[in-house]
């Protein structure tokens, strides 16, 4: 550690020296914690991200990748929130930081936290597989009220879990939940016809489109996306939930100083407007968005607002 | 043909195949350091991957995984340290055959299954993954928990008159993969408010611990022994030749097509993992160990250096390497982590695994097929160097400072494993009970096997359910689901046939 931390220290007020910017930030480099392992959603973004946002950075402050998985991510969104509030830690933040406190007693909270900006917005989609009887939404809803129909999900007590439950509220339908770990089986159970429908993040159940795959019915956002014209909205098709989304963005510990915050807030607006960048993501599945500091804190207010309902009637995560 | 050939093509570019050969060396060495597996070792290498063009970049990542889950038997061997988890039933064999003077031969026969697994798989991979993938499709959760208690009823065969002591540690193994969050409540259990428990006690750590820290224990009895005794302090092993007779080459070939047909058909489900295939295999070489060579002249017992113990694992984990590669290329899903990491290799380039890539991509995904043949063969040249050069310096370390080796390299991989501090914790404290049981003379394999199946246990078992609507038949529905049933009938005949003919004898 210590030979780590020397050269760092010697180069930080090297360039310190050197640089007469109106705030003397990045100096050196930045970890940008991705709270799961290497190779998921939020690591993949997250690298493409920091792809980008280095080569505008200049001299010692690029951003680096930092892994720090377990206990649902909570071990890594922990070591943000307790880190020193100066820049240099960023959390990779998802939804997940705010249920994670309530559901699996996370020692921080969400107002640990000081938004920066978001950069992608996945809304929650009903998807059934490929030669499922149910050609519409509306045919999925009227046969979901004649038996419980067997819905595929990441876990109990998940965001997916949680859209499921907002579903059996406005249309009085009741689900036999079945909670999969791992994409892999998830997609396994689909397309293997082994369950009637899964709820997904529209982002991963674009990779599954295609011949033998599965058909997406409806999507919970506001509009139809741009992309898939064709896909109704769970307004449209009489479920009435406006928008669930799960979340990507980045987050730094509260404190951190104002004009940090802006300079990182100007990066992602900048990574964002880089058209190799949003080719990059679409590539990978993801549709690349931008909302400032103010546009995120709105949307986790909302999504706080739609989870803690659910998690205090459910009575996720108090002990029995 | 024509698309073999195209594949071939572009991979035979000097760039390209360079790659794949830096890949084998890379995958070798990460395999051969406790705790550093191929998944560090892609998230590493990811980063870089954007830069360079997609077919060098995963030319590379084949080479590191393939050549990572044959590393791994090196230290396995030489200090019953496992690299990788999937070589850690080689260390019990393995390692035994080294203590007996023959580390050379142990290695020869590790690398030499490994390559023929590998290769084997790989020619399976190239003739038939897009129908192959159909297959995997049929396993559903029905599938899935009668798959899992196949894996169990395997323990049967490993437990050699010692039948309550095995159930013993498969009950104890049952009983810590209960720890984290309930798949079917979503309420955490036995955490004790720890949030580095939630997701279960971290596997790596307690592997490394279970293994390394436990090697380290035996060692340091070792020497207290031979200081009480005050014997002349032991030699340094001896290394042997490495090569191997004729005569074990034919011996062992069925043993090695069996591990690879094993490991093919374990590596296209996911979920399954390597794991698994490796207990199934080790299972089946230890009963045709038993039925042909056990008691013979010149034959040691199973478990204290028998060839088969050594190459039905290896083979079986290098095929799944391979055949890994086929729910995910042609259905996009990944039948591990370590696979699941390709996805976001090929993401990055712009390319989606699935049943549109082999169309719309076809030239790099037949490369990636072809280039887990070659990575194969380039392996066992390149192994054999590893061997001659750093094994050969292991083999000179005195045991004391032995004891101090692996207790830094076990504590690094378990850190490294998540950067989380917590992990050193889980490796020590596993390393103790590991010792404690071998103490008390019960068995780790039963108890491993317990750890690995129990989340998927109790979660198809739940989910299985809930789709028969309550109907415990479903498994031995054999209109609806014929595989579960087929799974199960194996089952009870593994757990009754010992009896019956006990009772005959």
């Amino acid at each position: 550690m210590k030979k780590l931390i020397v050269p760092i220290l010697v180069s930080g007020l090297i360039s310190a020296s050197v640089s007469a910017y109106a705030i003397d930030y990045p100096t050196k480099p930045i970890d940008l914690v991705v709270p799961f392992e290497p190779g998921g959603s939020v690591d993949t973004t997250s690298r493409i991200i920091a792809e980008t946002a280095n080569t505008y950075l200049t001299g010692k402050g690029k951003i680096s990748i930092v892994n720090r998985s377990g206990g649902g991510g909570i071990v890594g969104q922990t070591l943000v929130a307790k880190a020193k509030p100066d820049g240099y830690s960023i959390l990779a933040m998802t939804s997940s930081v705010i249920t994670n406190p309530l559901t699996k007693g996370a020692s921080y909270s969400i107002d640990d936290f000081e938004p920066i900006a978001l950069y992608n917005l996945d809304p929650e989609v009903i998807a059934v597989p490929k030669n499922s009887p149910f050609k519409t939404a509306e045919e999925f809803i009227s046969a979901a009220k004649e038996k419980r129909l067997n819905i595929v999900v990441a876990g109990i007590g998940t965001s997916h879990h949680m859209s499921g439950l907002a579903i059996e509220k406005v249309t009085g339908v009741k689900f036999n939940y079945i909670p999969t770990n791992g994409f892999g089986s998830q997609v396994q159970a689909i397309v293997g016809g082994h369950s009637d429908a899964v709820l997904w993040p529209l982002g991963e159940a674009v990779e599954q489109l295609g011949n033998d795959g599965i058909r997406i019915l409806a999507v919970a956002s506001e509009e139809r996306s741009n992309r898939f014209p064709d896909i109704p909205t769970f307004q449209e098709v009489g479920i009435n939930i406006p928008i669930w989304a799960t979340f990507r963005g980045w987050a730094v510990p509260k404190g951190t100083p104002k004009d940090v915050i802006a300079k990182l807030s100007a990066l992602m607006k900048q990574v964002y407007e880089t058209p190799a960048y949003v080719q990059k993501m679409k590539n990978s599945g993801f549709v690349a968005t931008y909302r400032d500091a103010a546009g995120f804190k709105f949307v986790i207010d909302n999504y706080a607002k739609l989870t803690s309902v659910i998690i205090n009637e459910e009575g996720f995560g108090k002990k029995k | 043909m024509d698309v073999i050939l195209l594949g071939f093509q572009t991979l035979v570019s000097p760039p390209v195949i360079l790659m794949l050969l830096l890949g084998v060396i890379a995958g070798m060495i990460v395999g051969s350091i406790p705790g550093i597996n191929d998944n560090i070792a892609f998230a590493v290498f990811i980063p870089f991957s954007f830069s360079m063009p997609a077919e060098q970049a995963l030319a590379l990542m084949v080479g590191v995984y393939c050549a990572a889950a044959t590393g791994g038997a090196i230290p396995a061997i030489m200090i019953k340290v496992p690299g990788t988890a999937s070589s850690l039933l080689t260390s019990i064999d393995g390692n035994a055959m080294a203590r007996k003077g023959f580390g050379g031969k142990a290695l020869s026969i590790a690398i030499t299954s490994s390559v023929i697994g590998g290769v084997i798989s790989s020619i399976v991979l190239l003739l038939f993954a897009p129908s192959l993938a159909k297959v995997a499709l049929q396993f559903g959760y029905v599938e899935n928990f009668a798959l899992a208690i196949l894996g169990l009823s395997s323990v049967v065969g490993l437990l050699k008159g010692n039948v309550i002591k095995g159930a013993v540690a498969a009950i104890i193994g049952l009983t810590v993969a209960n720890v984290g969050f309930s798949p079917v409540t979503g309420f955490p259990r036995y955490t004790f408010d720890n949030v580095n428990l939630i997701e279960g006690i971290p596997f790596v750590p307690m592997l490394v611990g279970l293994f390394g820290i436990a090697a380290m224990f035996e060692l340091m009895s070792d020497i207290f022994k031979e200081r009480h005794s005050r014997a002349e302090i032991s030699k340094p092993l001896k290394m042997g030749s490495l090569v191997l007779p004729k005569s074990l080459m034919r011996r062992l070939l069925p043993v090695w097509i069996s591990g690879s047909a094993i490991g093919n058909v374990i590596g296209m489900l996911p979920g399954a993992g390597m794991l698994m295939a490796i207990f199934l295999a080790y299972d089946q070489a230890a009963r045709r160990f038993s039925n042909r060579y056990e008691g013979k002249e010149g034959e040691s017992k199973w478990g204290e250096g028998a060839p088969e113990g050594i190459a039905a694992p290896e083979a079986a984990n290098n095929a799944v390497t391979a055949s890994s590669m086929v729910p995910l290329l042609s259905l996009g899903i990944p039948g591990n982590s370590t696979s699941a990491l390709f996805i976001g290799a090929l993401a990055i380039h712009g390319m989606v695994p699935g049943p549109l890539l082999f169309s719309q991509h076809g030239n790099i995904a037949w490369m990636i097929i072809v280039a887990f043949l070659v990575a194969n063969l380039f392996m066992w040249p390149v192994a054999f160097v590893v061997i001659k050069t750093v094994s050969k310096t292991i083999f000179a370390i005195p045991k004391e400072a032995m004891v101090g080796v692996i207790a830094i390299l076990c504590l690094m991989g378990a850190y490294s494993d998540g950067a989380n501090a917590f992990n050193m914790w889980v490796a020590i404290i596993s390393g103790i009970v590991a010792y404690a049981m071998r103490l008390a003379n019960i068995p780790l394999g039963p108890a491993i096997l317990g750890l690995v199946l129990g989340s998927q246990l109790e979660s198809s078992l739940n989910n299985s359910l809930t789709i028969s609507q309550g109907n415990w038949l479903v498994f031995f529905d054999f209109s609806n689901h014929p595989i579960s049933a087929v799974m199960m009938l194996v089952s009870i005949a593994l757990w009754c046939v010992p009896i019956i003919m006990r009772n005959r004898a």
